[in-house]
């Protein structure tokens, strides 16, 4: 193979690679950089057609910990970069993570040599400039990208030190995130480019002679949004009364499910909102027959509300997909009606004669009411209260029938009391029949889901299956 | 699975294919590449070992008591019989850095000599900040192999040298030569690999390299004439990624070209056995190689990693309920007398195959589990020396298992399973022979496992269950399960394969936080179990 000039890594750098990783460092790429690499990579482009480059760049920092002490601490950048080149509908997509004039030529041409076995496409829709309103969206914290590593590391003594205190074992991780995410697509008329942040943190508390387990964990743009020490003393909390379980009957119980164990069901429901043409097309949740979805069809009861918004201050997501279509407001689930599925553009202008798709970024609101988990648990003869699910599998993708555990913590509630720690139960269920057997719904709030934020309520729900139990603590 | 023939076509042949092949195995296989040969020298080239010294140098100036550089240089590429092809490249360097017993990490895309300083400093910079705090201590074990040396995967042809004309000709005469001879069976082909190149320096004066190629094929049938309602599609396990060249697909030419119709006798031979509801109770069981190669991996083969034992994945992917080393050790009778388990990473072709591990360090074949006894852990240089004292007192050295692994130089190296093997029985049996001798019972091809976050309880949550009497299949089981206790499971194992039912199969494991995975091989015989619970796995309470 020959190729261009060979890059010898230990030259001096060139100015422009200088310039991003002098010093200090530069975290991630800006707008200005993805630009200009993709200004650079369409100099190499050959042939016409259309060069297009998506960016996700990233810094993340990082603490581990276990057994009460810190076991890694990190600090790493990457830039993910997808170039194609597509030429009269044929298309070639190479990704790389190098931004030097070497590597980039070479994967233009990689691109286009790809696209070269594909055949072109008459039928390709004609590149006319969308007219999309962009939501501005919060989603970026100085908080979160301004973090000293320091503070990690004393977020996490703030942590670890009630968990040694109270001789039980700590562990988890923290990790703060800045991003730049730039589509450069001259079918869009202008580069997008978003800057966002991400922090988490998560943790579980353990008994050293294994008989108990709690977690805490949250998520959110904005460090100064998640409270440590609160979580600290959640998961011990939790650790704590959960010691000793003792085995009860598997079978329907009324379930009293905290906001992060509703989030562990419903994110699968939220992921099926992705694809009309999948639901009209083929088995699946929301197929009806053959041709038909079941929009405008009751889905769930009638108080359950799920909706998209990018807007939404507490949500915090991207305000374009991956390929530069915008994200907009979505009501997927207006009081139990299935009301939007999710589409591409190319389907919205062939059927629907929309200009604009409906995207599916994951991140999602469910609406709640005002009853608190205290409440549910009085109101409550007999049932459980679950902190979170475990290791679930779809079982079944028509009905998303699926198994999976409990984990870190369930207790026994009997008349109108928390009465015991019990073992752990495996369960056979699909969240569709939890959005259809929901008694009572709790105060939404944030839950621990990096990547796609979710604002989900605590709920009470009716003959939850429950098909074994299970040793595991 | 029913794929209609609209979404087989249109698919195209990675989605087709890999439908039957585990996630976490298109995550970290299929891809993308190079062509732009000569951009970056190869890792043997003097400039990669200055640049990985000087990281090195740095983490040691800025006090590190010990300190490792990784840089990894990967590519990978698919192509498919509708001529779709993809290629990434991906470099990276991770610098390691221990301080008073505190791990640091900082890692990056860059390979610039300035970049490379910075990042030493950094890893050296975060480690320091935890290191004010409570005494850790970590004791690295000994490593006595070669500080220098470079080592390639053997194969006879790099994948990434045939033109991709050449391997999308091959991959369409395969349909075409099917179309032609089997007329009803459409066929989608495709493959892919992947070269890693990788530099590992130590300030304990190591500098090693080594090349890892991997490759494999996928092929996919539809049977046009498949009655309403039964499976019509079915995708082929004779060519998983492996550690091989292009002769991997290239010398198994005639065996592709049979696969189709072979496949389409297992789908055939299914639709003439009738659906039955399972009689739920219990039953003697049969598990193909597949599914015993997913059970090692799920129960055992995560239960010995040493860090999970220990409780180091408990916020993440699990713990162990093998987690009491001490008491365990040479003890615990985790399986039947006939089970022994080994690890390695020697193995021809299996995924895991290395002349070192991610710390340097030489590994050598070991036991993980003699006649049916826990007998020791998956172990890095920091965890062998978590079992110091049972190791000493047990008589057996304090040494590395080689078990360090790290899906890039993005991530710190953290332990993963080397390739397992299940040591195949003395008889030279083969699944058919374990099914001829079946009076009354379950065989269950493909089986596919849930396993709790420690392992102990396990369900079934796919397979084909099928249903024998008098040593035949006489009928398909509808939403069949298994439901097991991992340590019953593996002690009511009866009979194991021999040497000719032996095969090894692609396996992955996800860990961590930041979650990384990593590929090896697990290594297996069919076996039959006495007396499981089978369920109707549908069944709600």
């Amino acid at each position: 193979m020959t190729g261009p000039a060979r890059r010898n890594p230990i030259a001096r750098a060139p100015e422009w690679l200088t310039a991003l990783f002098g010093e200090p460092a530069k975290k991630f790429l800006s707008q200005a950089d993805c630009e200009a690499v993709a200004a650079r990579a369409r100099g190499f482009a050959q042939g016409g057609g259309v060069t297009r480059l998506f960016v996700d760049s990233w810094w993340v920092g990082e603490l581990r910990w276990a057994l009460n002490r810190v076991s890694l601490a990190s600090d790493r950048r990457n830039d993910e970069l997808l170039l194609s080149r597509s030429i009269h509908g044929a298309g070639g997509l190479v990704t790389t993570n190098q931004i030097d004039d070497v590597s980039l030529e070479g994967a233009v041409r990689a691109a286009e040599r790809i696209a070269h076995y594909q055949a072109t496409n008459p039928e390709e829709l004609p590149e006319t400039p969308p007219r999309f309103d962009y939501l501005k969206t919060a989603i970026w914290s100085d908080a979160t990208f301004g973090q000293p590593s320091s503070d990690r590391t004393v977020a996490a003594q703030r942590i670890i030190a009630p968990a040694e205190q109270a001789e039980m074992v700590s562990f988890g991780f923290l990790a703060v995130q800045a991003a730049g995410h730039a589509v450069i697509d001259p079918a869009l008329g202008r580069p997008l480019y978003a800057p966002y942040t991400a922090a988490q943190c998560s943790m579980t508390v353990r008994d050293p002679q294994g008989v108990g387990s709690g977690w805490a964990g949250l998520s959110s743009y904005d460090w100064a949004r998640i409270d440590p020490e609160a979580l600290a003393r959640r998961a011990l909390e939790k650790c704590l009364a959960s010691r000793h379980p003792v085995t009860i009957e598997p079978g329907r119980y009324t379930v009293v499910l905290e906001s992060q164990a509703v989030h562990d069901l419903i994110r699968f429901v939220v992921n099926k909102f992705y694809g009309r043409e999948e639901a009209e097309r083929i088995p699946s949740p929301f197929h009806l027959r053959q041709n038909f979805s079941k929009l405008g069809l009751q889905i769930a009861n009638g108080r359950i509300t799920i909706t998209q918004d990018p807007a939404d201050p507490d949500l915090g997501v991207l305000p374009f997909s991956d390929d530069g279509q915008p994200v907009g407001p979505v009501t997927w689930v207006d009081h139990g009606f299935l009301t939007r599925l999710a589409h591409w553009r190319d389907y919205a202008l062939k059927w629907l004669h929309e200009n604009e798709p409906v995207v599916n970024r994951w991140d999602y609101r469910m609406a709640g009411g005002t009853t608190t988990v205290e409440e549910m648990i009085r109101s409550t003869e007999r049932g459980l209260l679950v902190t979170r699910f475990s290791n679930i599998d779809v079982l079944d993708n028509d009905s998303l029938l699926m198994t999976g555990v409990t984990r870190d913590g369930l207790w026994l509630i009997e008349h109108g009391k928390i009465s015991k720690a019990v073992k752990n139960l495996r369960f056979t269920e699909s969240p569709l029949f939890v959005l259809n057997s929901v008694d009572m719904l709790g105060l939404p709030e944030r839950v621990f889901s990096p990547g796609a934020p979710a604002i989900v309520p605590p709920l009470k729900a009716h003959d939850f299956s429950f098909t074994a139990t299970i040793d595991a603590i | 699975m029913r794929v209609t023939r609209r979404g087989f076509l249109e698919a195209g042949t990675t989605t087709a294919l890999l439908a039957s092949v585990p996630p976490w195995l298109v995550a970290s296989l299929p891809g993308r590449t190079p062509g732009r040969g000569g951009v970056v020298p190869p890792v043997t080239d003097a400039d990669i070992r200055e640049l990985a010294l000087r990281a090195v140098d740095a983490a040691r100036g800025a006090g590190a008591a010990y300190a490792d550089v990784r840089l990894t240089h990967m590519y990978r590429r698919s192509i498919d019989s509708k001529r779709s092809v993809s290629d990434t490249e991906e470099m990276a360097v991770g610098v390691r850095v221990l301080f008073n017993g505190y791990w640091g990490f900082a890692a990056g895309p860059t390979w610039t000599a300035d970049e490379v300083t910075r990042l030493g400093r950094e890893a050296a910079a975060v480690a320091k900040v935890n290191a004010g705090g409570k005494p850790r201590f970590v004791e690295l074990a000994q490593v006595s192999a070669s500080k220098t040396g470079h080592w390639e995967t053997p194969i006879r042809i790099d994948p990434f040298s045939v033109p991709i004309d050449e391997i999308m000709d091959f991959l369409m005469g395969i349909n075409v030569y099917v179309g032609e001879a089997y007329p009803g069976i459409g066929t989608q082909t495709g493959c892919q690999f992947t070269r890693r190149e990788e530099a590992f320096a130590s300030t304990e004066g190591a500098y090693l390299t080594q090349v890892f190629t991997t490759t494999g094929a996928g092929l996919g049938i539809l049977l046009e004439n498949a009655p309403q309602g039964e499976q019509n599609g079915i995708g082929s396990d004779l060519l998983l990624p492996a550690a091989r060249g292009w002769e991997y697909i290239r010398d198994n030419d005639a065996a592709l070209r049979a696969e189709p119709s072979r496949l389409a006798a297992i789908l055939e031979a299914d639709w003439r056995l009738p659906w039955k509801p399972v009689d739920v109770g219990r039953y003697d069981l049969i598990l193909d190689v597949a599914g015993m190669g997913g059970l090692l991996n799920a129960t055992l083969g995560a239960a010995t990693e040493l860090d999970r034992a220990l409780g180091y994945e408990a916020n993440a992917s699990g713990t162990s309920y093998l987690d009491d080393p001490l008491a365990m050790l040479g003890e615990l009778q985790v399986a039947s007398p006939i089970v022994t388990i080994t690890g390695n990473r020697s193995a021809p072709g299996a995924l895991a195959t290395a002349q070192w591990d991610a710390e340097g360090v030489r590994p050598t074949d070991f036991a993980l589990v003699k006649d049916g006894v826990l007998i020791d852990y998956l172990t890095t240089r920091e965890a062998a020396g978590w079992l110091k004292e049972t190791y000493a007192k047990r008589g057996m050295p304090v040494r590395s298992h080689g078990c360090a692994n790290a899906q890039s130089a993005l991530f710190a190296s953290m332990l993963f399973p080397p390739n397992l093997r299940l040591e195949p029985g003395k008889e030279d049996t083969g699944l058919d022979d374990l099914v001829a001798g079946l009076d009354r019972g379950v065989y269950v091809r493909d089986l596919r496992l849930g396993v709790d976050f420690q392992q102990r309880d396990g369900w079934s949550v796919g397979g084909l269950f099928y249903e024998v009497k008098g040593g035949k299949r006489v009928a398909r089981l509808a939403h069949a399960g298994l439901l097991f206790r991992t340590t019953d499971l593996w002690k009511a194992l009866t009979a194991l394969g021999g040497p000719k039912g032996f095969r090894w199969t692609p396996a992955g494991r996800t860990k961590g936080e930041p979650a990384q995975t990593v590929s090896y091989s697990v290594g297996a015989v069919p076996a039959r179990f006495k007396q499981q619970t089978i369920i109707d796995s549908w069944r709600t309470a």
